[in-house]
């Protein structure tokens, strides 16, 4: 029955009013979503979530299990947001849909549940997760890999064929390395990166150190919220990013961060402490410092690379920051880089941080499409920006059958300019 | 008495069960278009295929409901929102390009291809599709047909009739026909003709044939700044009876560059009063000369700056801010209300002082962003539908600017179709006879009033206005079908 009171579970973290009459339903986004250009449904477009949203808030509907399934399909990429004229937050509509999800989902509550402290109790505590990650990194490893796939089914197949197939030594927040107080800015750390991706992060350094700036990897910092905030789990984001801003506030500089998810995430801290006096401003200023790795480099730092090279945007970088051609401009300076444009490449993989477990069908279609073009493009290397994207393309690439590199942008920086150096 | 439920289940024999949506929560989605009209459908249905729609359509003619066919409902004019309920049929899962042929410079396409879509897979051939309507990113090209889409381009090169040769058409009894083919016929009645603009009202698109026309040599692109609005409406004049057409001629005010600036920084001057965005294209040595003309003619009626776009990038750039203007208007109201009146454009002074005069006696902010060189203007009035009678108020001032624009020699649409509300305004323009022909038009076509019910005419019975029907709808409960 309709009633005239919003029928949130959760009011304060309810999408606001606001937020919801920027949307004039014009439907430019339509085409800009991957769920509505797979399934060609209005339910799975951004406007219709966009609407469900202010049904609910209009008192027109329950949140319904329906309408939850509609949101839980979205991915979060926001590409949605970056084209809409009418500044249509749809990042944060989202958020404030899924807290009320986390508040009271109508179904799946406990599949929710072992979510929410999986996220909270794994993901989030430095030393638990490195000890799960530790035998994984080993398995990733070892030669009998290859055998064990085979044997492999269901969703251990989806995660196993998304490990990276060499994996470094992780690389923790410490205050070893180059010395917080002599260093000209933060390296971001992070959770899943430091641990699978920990190759990426001294790359990082070592572009870094070549480009004149010292990066210290700041102790106290941990994992960034993100993938908690896309969950719904805003009171526990908070928590972590109070966590990141009281850590890293004591250091000076820019705050470098190479996942593009974590990036958009703490710029962002702001708008997910504006109700948290005084954090709202130390927030504020926090963001402010939030650079992705590839805003700081000028392509006229030079290296060799030779080969093609397919840029695939992470949505978080490409669309919720709003960087397109820097990374691109980078690769293409370097000597040897053949570049190549492949259709879609601003579109979602699919991984979108835990969507590919708990949404592994659509995920699979998204992979396929980019797998599709790999195939067709056959580049040599593909590079991104985000270890979860990073992860979907390693499964991209063995089902497109191709021999490529999955590399990260810092990744191919560095080999290029060391090579250069040797050479 | 068959139920919603047996429909649905009808419904899912014709088109496969998970291409039916019937949960309100769903349905509501499909509510609305870009307009403020809204009613909500008893069953929305994507066919896959052409049989599938015919299926559908003589599924709802056994069971006696509605249909509205729909594209990806960006349409200005309500086109799409099922007035009278029952089942709104979607072509979002039809949208394969099935040919392009580069030798006859045409493309056959499903309907549910977006606009967009069409234009860069024919690129690489050399070919683009002409109509380019604002939401072009998203509309599709069956909507294109329905309404007989524009879009800034048509100043040189036509609207949707004129790049339309073959439609086949699933009609209003449920079979499948085609209307013209792959080469233009001359001869006898155009039934392909009537068919374009005919709202949804007389079948539905299953297949288009549409001619491609050739990527221009060469563009040039400028923005002329001027301070007053009247100002610009002279140029338009001026620059046409200097004997020149421009590939696009569009005008925007100073409300108008204001929210596009903000939402998509476009490089726009936000202080101006009003800008004339004039794209020449063909062979370099002619628009060239074409330029420096223009740009005389611009800085003789008063333009403060004329700026040129040196590179592809701040074309496109100035194109995204034309494109994106009307939606970005959310920046400064929850809601507006879109005009589309056409003026002769010897009018457009007089029209344009109308528009500013009706925004003043009623106290509502207008926006002004239109196809200035086609006469065709877009109004939009500005408003926040939760505040009680706001939505009452706009409707009328929306009426007064249609009127004057009828009186000064003009048409109630120049592309984005009648629709629900302006159909009311039709006797302005024609008479019963008229009228009474259009609707034999409809019975030739099988529609004996279910297809796209309460559109285009202003006859038909139980349409009420759309907003006002809420209530009954609910009241009647959720297996009822009124």
């Amino acid at each position: 029955m309709a009633s005239e009171k919003p029928l949130w579970p959760l009011l304060a973290d309810a999408p606001s009013d606001a937020d919801l009459s920027r949307c004039v339903h014009c439907g430019l986004c339509l085409n800009a979503c991957p769920t509505y250009l797979i399934t060609g449904l209005e339910v799975e477009s951004p406007r219709g979530r966009i609407h469900m949203a202010k049904l609910v808030s209009d008192g027109r509907s329950e949140l319904t299990a329906s309408i939850q399934a509609h949101w839980e399909l979205c991915l979060q990429c926001r590409a949605c947001e970056a084209i809409c004229p009418s500044g249509v937050p749809y990042g944060r509509i989202q958020e404030g849909a899924r807290a009320q999800l986390d508040a009271a989902a109508p179904v799946g509550k406990n599949a929710r549940r072992i979510r929410k402290f999986v996220l909270r109790n794994v993901v989030a505590r430095p030393r638990v997760l490195a000890t799960v990650v530790a035998p994984a990194r080993w398995y990733a490893n070892t030669r009998a890999r290859g055998l064990v796939r085979r044997l492999l089914r269901g969703r251990l197949r989806v995660i196993e064929s998304q490990l990276p197939h060499r994996v470094g030594a992780p690389f923790r927040a410490t205050t070893g390395g180059t010395d917080a107080d002599r260093a000209d800015g933060v390296l971001f750390t992070g959770c899943v990166m430091g641990e699978l991706f920990g190759n990426v992060h001294r790359a990082t350094e070592r572009v870094y150190e070549r480009a004149g700036i010292r990066l210290s990897a700041a102790a106290g910092q941990g994992c960034c919220g993100a993938l908690h905030a896309h969950d719904g789990d805003l009171e526990f984001a908070r928590r972590l990013a109070r966590k990141n801003i009281a850590a890293l506030e004591r250091t000076t500089g820019p705050i470098v961060v190479n996942s593009a998810g974590c990036g958009a995430a703490m710029k962002e801290y702001g708008d997910l402490l504006a109700n948290d006096e005084p954090w709202a401003r130390r927030a504020q200023a926090f963001g402010a410092r939030v650079k992705d790795a590839s805003e700081l480099l000028s392509p006229t730092q030079g290296g060799a690379f030779a080969g093609t090279v397919a840029y695939q945007d992470a949505c978080h970088l490409v669309h919720a920051q709003r960087i397109k051609d820097g990374p691109r401009a980078l690769l293409a300076s370097l000597e040897g880089c053949e570049m190549i444009e492949t259709p879609g490449a601003d579109v979602c993989c699919g991984a979108a941080g835990i969507y590919s477990l708990v949404q592994p069908a659509m995920s699979a279609e998204l992979r396929k499409r980019k797998s599709d073009q790999f195939a067709a493009a056959m580049p040599a290397v593909i590079v991104t920006a985000n270890p979860g994207c990073h992860m979907q393309y390693e499964a991209a690439v063995r089902e497109a059958g191709i021999q490529a590199r999955v590399m990260h942008l810092m990744e191919v920086l560095d080999e290029a300019e060391s090579d250069h150096g040797a050479g | 008495m068959p139920t919603r439920r047996d429909l649905v289940r009808a419904l899912e024999e014709a088109a496969g069960a998970k291409n039916v949506l019937w949960r309100p929560e769903d349905l509501a989605v499909y509510e609305f278009d870009g307009t403020i009209e809204r009613s909500t459908p008893h069953a929305v249905v994507l066919p896959g295929t052409t049989e599938e729609v015919a299926k559908v359509v003589r599924a709802c003619n056994r069971f006696g409901v509605p249909i509205t066919p729909r594209g990806a409902g960006t349409g200005l004019s309500g086109g799409s929102v099922p007035a009278k309920r029952g089942v709104v049929i979607g072509t979002g899962r039809m949208r394969q390009i099935i040919e392009i042929d580069k030798q006859n410079r045409l493309a056959v396409v499903e309907p549910g291809v977006p606009n967009l879509e069409l234009s860069k897979a024919a690129a690489p051939f050399g070919l683009f599709y002409a109509p380019d309507p604002s939401s072009q990113q998203a509309c599709t090209i069956g909507g294109n047909v329905a309404e007989n889409a524009g879009g800034p381009h048509c100043l040189a090169l036509g609207v949707t009739q004129n790049h339309v040769l073959g439609i086949e058409i699933v009609t209003a009894d449920g079979d499948i026909t085609w209307l013209g083919g792959r080469v233009s016929d001359s001869f006898g009645y155009d039934l392909r003709g009537i068919f374009i603009g005919s709202e949804g009202t007389l079948g539905v698109a299953t297949k288009v044939v549409v001619r491609l026309v050739p990527l221009p040599a060469s563009v040039i692109t400028l923005l002329a700044v001027f301070d007053t609005v009247q100002q610009a409406s002279e140029t338009v004049s001026t620059i046409i009876s200097a004997g020149m057409i421009p590939a696009a001629m569009e005008m925007m005010d100073r409300l108008t560059l204001q929210a596009a600036e903000a939402g998509l920084q476009c490089g726009y001057p936000p202080d101006a009063g009003a800008v004339l965005l004039v794209e020449l294209d063909g062979l370099p040595e002619v628009i060239d000369s074409q330029a420096v003309r223009v740009r005389a003619e611009c800085l003789e009626r008063g333009a403060v700056e004329v700026r040129l776009a040196s590179t592809q990038r701040e074309r496109e750039l100035l194109w995204r801010g034309r494109k994106g203007a009307i939606p970005s208007l959310g920046r400064l109201a929850p809601n507006y209300y879109i005009l589309d009146g056409v003026v002769p454009r010897s009018k457009l002074v007089d029209v344009m002082e109308v528009v500013s005069a009706v925004s003043e006696r009623y106290g509502i902010p207008i926006a002004n962003v239109f196809h200035a060189g086609d006469g065709n203007l877009h109004p939009l009035v500005l408003f926040d539908e939760r505040v009680p009678g706001a939505k009452e108020r706009v409707l009328a001032a929306g009426g007064e600017i249609m009127k004057a624009c009828v009186d000064a020699g003009g048409a109630l649409s120049g592309e984005h179709g009648i629709g629900a509300e302006k159909r009311m305004f039709m006797p302005w323009l024609y008479n019963e006879t008229d009228i009474e022909n259009m609707e034999r038009v409809r019975l030739v076509f099988g529609n004996a009033g279910q297809f796209n019910p309460c559109k285009l005419l202003p006859t038909g019975t139980g349409c009420g206005e759309m907003a006002h029907q809420a209530a009954a709808i609910r009241a009647a409960g959720p297996d009822a079908y009124v």
